[in-house]
């Protein structure tokens, strides 16, 4: 069947009233959940899953792809003006996001983000109707060893990140790394550095640990300051993007975009290394560089497309081939069976209907969420007129219930206020707290990777090398490292030619 | 407008309170296979008694056993509670060394289950079982099992099947993916030689020609799948991911027959029907003493084929390879060494002082005010399920306001209830999610 013939006809679904109302729901509701840390897109679809068991399957499932996009916007909110990422997703976005409201350019960052999710979430979806079946053979060429080097990659890009001190940049990232590898190893079943406490079986959440250092970490840091020193700025006048804010956000959006929809689509890439690329790629393009770490609007824009365009992505193997790339998906596969739909290769051919309607509410959906997003700006920047005490009395409150929520266990408001300790510490030796969250994201992901690739082959150490992928990627990151410094060398190489003065 | 259709949709599901009342702990995570057990049972009971006040309680851990641990403590004499087990829960106390074990509660019965397949790329060389286990006797490092976590139902099946070819169970190459779906792309990427999981995960690529079943681990042929069972291809086992339930110790045989009953009317009722017509989950139920026997049968040959495992495990040497325990050690011993490293440099006379990053860096610490806010948030944590959300929370709001300079306690205290009280009713009414009252409210 004619492509375009049928999105058409999915569009006439997906726009009849009540399935229009269905996704203003979604969207509502993802924003929403995405707005409080802790509860996530995967958790209220698993709650409300047992509650749509009447519902039209078409009905259920615009809803919740409107929770899952929604959920994606609305998490960037926390982490710009409150610094708690309410998404594993956009703890990246908290790094310039949180200093630009500190400095009165909230209204600029929650718009860049919204205007660049919408563009993201739409370029995402255009390229999940053309591209899927194509895309989902790529992903699956990629092998554990081809997820090591992805990930060695993602270490020397960011490398730049670990700030001024190396020492205390890599000590900070070796914090993560612990922090990362606590719990039950999936690999062998062992359990790792759980002392013996039940609780530190499954592993600390990253979310909990993105709260506790930011925004635990913070109010300590600002209780052990003397009282009356605050250091949040009032609002600009300007509330809105400016011409320069617009001329440097459209290329990290697009950029954003093509990082965040492949990876999106890897089956074990995960939502918060596209995240942490497009930060690393924009760092190294912009022409404002000292700006990095004060509110750099580029850091928002890159990060917050990337992870709106791997949502996207992340449809690509669940559709196409039945298997989820991320928690929500993985909620999403079970409500297809929970409607005797089968995800898969055959779905496309089997319930044709069913998929173009899916897809042309993703692109409403995108609409929705974008009319919806753009008049709470105004709202939300008001929350920072809130006094520093209160304000920040308000965030231990909401990081404290959110932590709580996610297990309804009294031992992860325990570990956020142990981690919000960490930070503070951290804060007060000087230590940089971004190479933490690289730690906690990559480093437990490049042991799983690699132990399973030497699993695979046996051993045998070369397996990194001789598949193409891995080795071009491995080549990438050599030259991330080497580059510049050979660059240099060749400059000044006299048999080249003499650098005129 | 989104919290009133919210609540809509939530009293759509929820159950009215004054008749019968009974809570099933899923001991898991929203959206996995015990928790839609948990819920359908929970729609099931509906469906037989609209009257019933049927709760799901998640309590997530370490394959369930965290929430087998504290189902044996808190629910212990409760006629009216059941817990969720299977599988998976058998093989994680072994794994875990958890204290509790399912002698520790008191059967009810067996629900459903899922049987495994064992399948390879459609393009490999192993045409049939027998060309795979020929090749797993030969070199059994060579022949790489995907399949989801370590010690679950498809990493037992690897084994067991290894065992009952003459392979040591520790010698089985088994790969553990996040799951059922990414050992699905290893499997048809090539990745791996073969996979093993649900069937109902490999299903559809089976169906599109992508994936050749080489057998299924049910008693059975499975309907519509052309591949024979591992009894006809010559392997005895059989292996199911069971699901079923158990109640809480110490509750009189009149109880537990009672609960028995229970169960058994539910399984009997249309919605249970549905739920497995859609779900493919296939009707293992079984109760009474023919489920105890089969409890402590799969218990005994779990248990067996870990120890035997772990045994293995520990006398291969492990040579260049990274095991479970490198990474902890290299990323401790980093920190470490980082730290002292860092002390050093900063101790050192004549050292260039890295300038503070902010000013606050080099504040003179107010320690006291740093222990009082660590301290509330804690105080949170303890006392939150015995007074309930609304007095803690505003006790943290307080507590956090004064210690950054706030000096009207008793404004911020109102503010804090306040704040507390909007979010209970969000979190509790929009969300589905109550927060705990505390037990001096009904």
């Amino acid at each position: 069947m004619n492509a375009f013939a049928a999105l058409a006809e999915g569009f006439q679904l997906a726009l009849a009233p009540a399935n229009l109302g269905w996704g203003l729901l979604g969207v509502t509701l993802g924003t929403a959940v995405g707005v409080l840390p802790g509860i996530g897109p995967a958790l209220t679809v698993a709650l409300l899953l047992p509650a749509t068991y009447g519902l039209d399957p078409t009905a259920a499932f615009i809803m919740f792809a409107g929770i899952y996009y929604g959920g994606m916007y609305g998490g960037s909110t926390t982490s710009i003006l409150l610094n708690t990422p309410g998404e594993s997703a956009t703890i990246v976005t908290a790094l310039e996001g949180h200093q630009m409201a500190k400095r009165g350019r909230a209204g600029a960052a929650l718009a860049t983000a919204a205007i660049g999710s919408f563009v993201a979430g739409t370029l995402g979806t255009i390229a999940l109707t053309v591209s899927a079946p194509a895309m989902a053979r790529v992903a699956i060429a990629f092998g554990p060893a081809d997820y090591f080097a992805l990930i060695v990659l993602a270490f020397v890009a960011t490398a730049s990140l670990l700030g001024s001190s190396r020492t205390a940049g890599l000590l900070s990232l070796a914090v993560g790394v612990v922090l990362g590898l606590v719990g039950i190893d999936r690999l062998s079943g062992d359990a790792r550095l759980t002392f013996g406490m039940p609780y530190l079986l499954d592993g600390l959440d990253p979310t909990i640990v993105a709260i506790g250092l930011f925004a635990v970490g913070e109010t300590l840091t600002l209780a052990a300051a003397p009282p009356g020193a605050s250091h949040v700025l009032p609002l600009e006048r300007t509330r809105w993007m400016s011409k320069s804010d617009w001329a440097r956000s459209w290329k990290p959006w697009l950029r954003g975009t093509l990082i965040g929809f492949p990876l999106g689509a890897l089956p074990a890439g995960g939502a918060e290394l596209p995240t942490l690329l497009s930060y690393a790629v924009e760092k190294r393009l912009t022409r404002h560089p000292e700006e990095f770490g004060h509110g750099a609007i580029e850091g928002v824009a890159g990060p917050e497309a990337a992870n709106n365009a791997s949502a996207a992505g992340t449809l690509v193997p669940l559709l196409t081939l039945g298997l989820p790339a991320s928690a929500t998906a993985a909620v999403l596969l079970a409500a297809f069976q929970q409607f005797g739909l089968q995800a898969g290769p055959l779905l496309f051919q089997n319930e044709p209907q069913f998929v173009w309607t899916l897809l042309a509410s993703l692109y409403v959906g995108n609409v929705l969420l974008l009319l919806l997003n753009l008049p709470l700006v105004r709202l939300w920047v008001l929350l920072l007129r809130i006094p520093a005490p209160q304000l920040y009395a308000g965030i231990l409150v909401v990081a404290t219930v959110g932590a709580w929520s996610v297990h309804r266990s009294a031992g992860d408001v325990v570990a956020l206020t142990a981690i919000g300790l960490i930070g503070y510490a951290l804060r007060r030796a000087d230590c940089p707290l971004a190479p933490v969250m690289i730690g906690v994201m990559l480093g437990p992901a490049a042991d799983m990777h690699l132990r399973r690739a030497l699993a695979v082959a046996d051993g045998d150490w070369s397996v990194l090398l001789r598949r193409p992928l891995a080795g071009g990627l491995l080549l990438t990151a050599a030259l991330v490292v080497a580059g510049p410094a050979l660059w240099t060398r060749l400059r000044r190489d006299p048999w080249n030619a003499p650098r005129v003065q | 407008m989104a919290l009133g259709a919210a609540a809509w949709l939530s009293a759509a599901s929820a159950t009215s309170t004054g008749a019968q009342t009974l809570t099933i702990v899923a001991p898991a995570a929203p959206g996995g296979g015990w928790d839609q057990t948990a819920r359908a049972m929970q729609r099931a009971l509906h469906d037989v008694d609209p009257h019933a006040a049927v709760q799901v309680e998640n309590v997530p851990g370490a394959a369930g056993t965290v929430g087998l641990a504290r189902f044996v403590s808190a629910e212990r004499g409760r006629p009216d509670a059941l817990l969720v087990i299977g599988l998976v829960m058998v093989s994680g106390i072994a794994m875990n060394g958890s204290a509790v074990s399912l002698a520790d509660v008191t059967p009810i019965a067996r629900l459903t289950g899922e049987h495994e397949v064992i399948v390879v790329p459609a393009d490999s060389p192993h045409r049939t079982l027998q060309d795979l286990v020929a090749t797993l006797r030969r070199a059994p490092q060579s022949v790489s099992w995907g399949g989801g976590s370590a010690g679950g139902t498809d990493d037992l099946l690897a084994r067991l099947l290894a065992e009952a070819v003459g392979v040591p169970p520790a010698a089985v190459n088994y790969v553990a993916f996040s799951g059922g779906g990414e050992a699905l792309a290893a499997v048809l990427g090539g990745q791996v030689t073969a996979g093993v999981s649900g069937y109902g995960e490999f299903a559809q690529s089976i169906a599109a020609g992508q994936l050749r079943a080489l057998a299924t681990s049910a008693p059975a042929r499975e309907p519509g799948l052309d591949a024979p069972t591992l009894r006809e291809a010559g392997v005895p086992l059989d292996l199911a991911n069971w699901r079923g339930v158990v109640a809480p110790p110490g509750i009189s045989a009149a109880e537990q027959n009672a609960l028995t009953a229970r169960v058994r009317a539910m399984v009997a009722s249309n919605a249970w029907k549905d739920t497995l017509r859609r779900t493919g989950w296939s009707d293992l139920y079984s109760d009474g003493p023919a489920f105890r026997q089969f409890l402590l049968a799969e218990q005994s040959r779990v248990m067996a084929v870990i120890a035997r495992l772990q045994a293995g495990r520990a006398t291969t040497p492990s040579g260049v390879t990274p095991t479970s325990r490198t990474a902890p050690v290299v990323a401790v011993t980093l920190a470490a060494g980082l730290a002292a490293l860092l002390v050093w440099q900063r101790r050192r006379p004549g050292r260039v002082t890295p300038a503070p990053s902010t000013p606050l860096a080099r504040a003179p610490a107010g320690s006291r005010r740093v222990a009082a806010i660590a301290a509330a948030c804690l105080a949170q944590a303890v006392l939150m399920p015995l007074v309930g959300f609304v007095p803690t929370a505003a006790l943290v709001f307080a507590t956090g306001a004064c210690a950054l300079g706030s000096t009207r306690l008793l404004r911020d205290a109102v503010i804090g209830v306040a704040v507390a009280g909007a979010l209970a009713l969000l979190f509790g009414v929009g969300l589905h999610v109550p927060l705990p009252m505390g037990a001096w409210l009904p």
